[in-house]
């Protein structure tokens, strides 16, 4: 069935169809829109392997190591950017998050021997549920109160886990070992030294970033991007809120979790003093000026978090500065980036590439001046 | 067919809608009314946000009342909004396409559907834009393209033909009219635009101060002495 409108301005009067099938008609653009996110997906997997090898060539045992938890926590950091900019929520909870997937990571991997992936599902998996339980107030509350109400909760999460610390292959069911006797997280088999490792982590993050821009672009994306726009309006189009909000939130959750287990992998012990509440503000503020809507703002923010403080240090500055640098980067993002470096890049990249690919004007466009 | 029985809602000590009852049931009905009259409160009753004090609201025969909104989306209501809803990061076809994932799938394919509803709404050719990248007639055409796909049974349109030159509104107006017949869904339309509601209503309600003040032809009801004096002011 296919009703045109005529554009005469006379009314009811069906006028005939210049196109018999509407579908057949928008093929070709629905094709061409295709083949460009694919491209996009493409592009993704090319940076991060680029980056792998370069970072494995050029880096030494201090830099490999900074890289793997720089880009450790953009895993975490994908998850913060899915919040804000899938649903516009702010949540200052993620680092909190990290921390639920290390310990859970940690345990499993003591007490139990398991395989290191299924300990790096496990953390996830219990980092999602955490996260939905944080993302319950966001059914009630928005913005600055949601983002308070977060924050409140990392700051429980920094009580408990100084308290109770982190697994290290001790007896009784938190697995804390008393003394001596302290034990490193056994790393999988293929990934043991730090270069392999690196691209160990780089692989999750690839799934990671793989897994969000599937959902992104599938029906989660789209009832995401209907709340964003309005809550009324989302369910108005027959979006449950409740459902796909507490998914987001478990989605970020998984990511925070994934990032814990790695981290602890990478360190083989983790430290309650690490996870302040503090760095789940700090984890936000970069992921707003990384980007928080291209996945190329996620791995900038993870290089921010831990790159940027390790070169000042190499540099001899003081590490304070770090922290005056990112209220400049921050105050950079608000003003004049609101989609952050990665934005600003990619839409440097667009211009430069429609500039260089650009046709030439035709012999006979340039004889009608 | 919409009938309303006895609808009151209130807020706090403020009676929005007081006891209104009417049968509205032309292919496309006007709704007007000066602000505050009630109608984007009526809309909201009828899509759910709202919920009665008191009263029956049947369309075609089912009661919604007892109907949660996403319910009476997958039931066939559609609504577009004062202030339209386009996403600016997606394209025209996926904000069309979001509503197609939560109503149950209809005979046709999805994309078939997608397709001819943007075919019918002049958004063909700006399938592909994202939301950031289209014009206000385009977004308002989005917005009632949101409305027409799977089987839509009620449309309820507030304002869509807001901000819209001469040329555009005549393109509304004639997707307006085809509507009961590409889709098959009754139309209520609310608009300040006299005009647009006497060249696509057949029947139009005026309410004022939440109450009914007339319902007829809208030829009629626009001659009425007590429309004249409480909405257009003569």
């Amino acid at each position: 069935m296919s009703t045109s409108l005529s554009t005469s301005g006379r009314t009811n009067v069906p006028a005939p169809d210049p196109a018999p099938d509407p579908m057949q008609a928008l093929a070709p653009a629905l094709r061409q829109h295709a083949r460009q996110q694919w491209r996009g997906l493409w592009a993704m997997g090319a940076v991060l392997l680029l980056l792998s090898v370069a970072l494995l060539l050029l880096s030494n045992s201090y830099w490999l190591k900074t890289f793997t938890s720089a880009l450790t926590l953009s895993v975490a950091v994908a998850g913060t950017a899915l919040l804000y900019g899938q649903l516009g929520l702010v949540s200052l909870c993620q680092y909190a998050l990290v921390a639920v997937g290390g310990w859970v990571a940690l345990r499993l991997s003591h007490g139990f021997g398991l395989p290191f992936e299924l300990c790096v599902l496990a953390g996830g998996l219990c980092a999602s549920a955490a996260g939905m339980v944080a993302g319950l107030p966001a059914l009630r509350l928005k913005g600055l109160y949601l983002a308070l109400v977060t924050l409140m909760m990392a700051g429980g999460y920094q009580v408990l886990v100084s308290a109770v610390g982190f697994p290290d292959g001790g007896a009784g069911w938190l697995g804390k070992a008393q003394g001596t006797g302290r034990l490193m997280m056994a790393r999988p088999a293929w990934a043991e030294s730090d270069a392999a490792y690196l691209a160990y982590v780089v692989a999750w993050l690839a799934l990671i970033l793989v897994l969000i821009e599937w959902h992104r672009r599938s029906r989660a994306g789209r009832s995401w991007a209907l709340i964003r726009r309005g809550e009324a309006a989302a369910t108005s189009a027959g979006v449950h809120v409740l459902l796909y909000q507490s998914w987001a939130f478990g989605l970020a959750g998984f990511c925070a979790g994934v990032a814990g287990a790695l981290l602890a992998g990478g360190v083989g012990q983790l430290d309650g003093r690490a996870f302040a509440a503090s760095e789940s503000v700090l984890m936000f503020a970069l992921t707003v000026v990384g980007g928080a809507y291209h996945w190329l703002g996620t791995l900038l923010a993870g290089l921010l978090l831990r790159a940027v403080p390790a070169l000042l240090t190499e540099w001899g500055v003081n590490g304070f500065l770090a922290q005056v640098f990112f209220g400049a980067a921050l105050l950079h993002a608000l003003i004049t980036a609101p989609r952050g470096i990665a934005g600003q890049w990619v839409d440097g990249l667009t211009r430069l590439f429609a500039h260089l690919f650009a046709r030439p004007p035709g012999p006979s466009r340039e004889r009608r001046s | 067919m919409i009938r309303l029985d006895s609808v009151t809602v209130q807020f706090g000590g403020l009676k929005a809608i007081d006891e209104l009852s009417a049968e509205l049931d032309a292919p496309v009905c006007g709704l007007i009314g000066p602000n505050g009259a009630g109608k984007t409160t009526l809309v909201n009753v009828l899509s759910g946000l709202v919920v009665p004090r008191s009263g029956r609201v049947e369309v075609d025969g089912s009661n919604l009342l007892p109907l949660a909104p996403v319910q009476r989306v997958r039931w066939g209501l559609r609504r577009s909004f004062q202030t339209e809803q386009v996403v600016e990061d997606l394209t025209v076809w996926d904000n069309v396409r979001a509503v197609l994932d939560h109503v149950p799938a209809g005979e046709r394919a999805i994309a078939q559907d997608v397709a001819e509803v943007l075919h019918y709404t002049h958004l063909a050719d700006v399938a592909t834009r994202l939301g950031s990248e289209i014009d206000l007639f385009h977004r308002r055409m989005v917005e009632l393209a949101k409305a027409l796909v799977d089987r839509p049974r009620l449309l309820l349109l507030d304002e869509p033909g807001a901000g819209l030159d001469e040329r555009e509104s005549a393109l509304l107006r004639e997707a307006l009219l085809g509507v009961q017949q590409f889709r098959g869904a009754q139309v209520l339309l609310i608009d300040h635009d006299v005009d647009l509601i006497a060249a696509t209503c057949r029947q139009t309600l005026v309410m004022d101060f939440g109450r009914r003040l007339a319902l007829g032809p809208t030829a009629e009801v626009l001659a009425d002495a007590d429309v004249r004096r409480a909405y257009l002011g003569a």
